[in-house]
């Protein structure tokens, strides 16, 4: 089951709003390559593995990324945090506040919802280990 | 609990044991005669070379070797302050690569006593860390402090990484 510890894995400091930026990390958090995705990925793939060390790793590291998951959501809140109507209406930002003002919705920087079409889970030990590493190197990118 | 090494130059600490095969970057596949189609992953040596805690941190990876930044860019490595939370922050995530490396090495007996050392400084760690800011369990109970667990800041306020 999941403990939470209150602290991030690494400390997020911002200083000076932004939303523009803040609408392109927001991939990370809820876009096809972000963390919600590769925490989701691991922890749904741990359950078909054969081997208790496929079984530890997937969860393992599919907890670093939920914890991974909530610094990034920290780091879009705190680009976000008390934004004048001017700051907002900087491009591309207006587009997500008005729908979300400045929640933390899980979306790519292009406005498409998270989903799981974007993961994929076959049961199969080769392949979802295949996909872990496609999915990860394409994080790295991002 | 001891100081952080934040004044170790980039020299990743070498195990007592000298590792005479295949070098910190490199791994050790199956031998010659491998089944054909399948990709292989080179593993992880025994007793590989290790980071300081805070150099870890700061690089994202426990490991010279499994530092890749993407394009070779060379990351700027931001310096970290040198706080009671950020040492904890250090210790924790040496111990999370830690325990992802004893998954698929769990024989590495120098790696398990690094591992038992780090848990009992992060035990130290968290209590001293509890006093000065408060609980990181929701279980960590001091009575007379009421249901501190709820106070502000939350991880992901302003003020909440001092």
């Amino acid at each position: 089951m999941f403990v939470y510890e209150k602290k991030l894995q690494y400390p997020v400091k911002i200083k000076n709003t932004n939303p523009k930026l803040a609408a392109i990390i927001i991939t990370q958090y809820g876009g096809p390559d972000g963390e919600l995705g590769a925490s989701l990925r691991y922890l749904s793939q741990r359950y078909s593995m054969p081997y208790p060390e496929l079984k530890a790793l997937l969860t393992d590291i599919g907890t670093e990324e939920l914890g991974h998951l909530e610094m990034i959501g920290t780091i879009v809140h705190q680009l976000t945090r008390n934004l004048t109507e001017e700051q907002i209406k900087t491009a591309g930002f207006d587009t997500y506040f008005v729908d979300r003002t400045t929640g933390v919705y899980p979306t790519s920087a292009s406005g498409f919802p998270w989903s799981a079409a974007s993961m994929a889970v076959k049961g199969d030990l080769i392949a979802d280990l295949t996909e872990d590493l496609a999915a990860d190197a394409a994080m790295a990118e991002v | 609990m001891e100081k952080p090494d934040t004044n170790v130059p980039m020299t990743p600490s070498t195990p007592s044991m000298p590792n005479t095969s295949c070098g910190a970057d490199k791994g050790t596949l199956p031998c010659p005669c491998a089944p054909l189609a399948f990709p292989y992953i080179p593993m992880q040596e025994n007793n590989p070379v290790r980071f300081s805690r805070m150099e870890a941190l700061q690089t994202g990876t426990l490991f010279p070797g499994l530092d890749l930044p993407f394009k070779a860019a060379i990351q700027a490595k931001t310096k970290l302050a040198n706080t009671a939370l950020v040492e904890l922050m250090a210790l924790d995530f040496a111990i999370d690569e830690l325990g992802l490396y004893l998954v698929t090495h769990a024989q590495d007996q120098e790696a398990l006593q690094l591992y038992w050392s780090y848990i009992k400084l992060a035990q130290e760690g968290r209590e001293k860390y509890q006093k000065m800011y408060g609980p990181l369990l929701q279980t960590d109970l001091t009575p007379e402090a009421g249901y501190a667990w709820l106070k502000d800041p939350w991880p992901w306020d302003e003020g909440g990484n001092d």
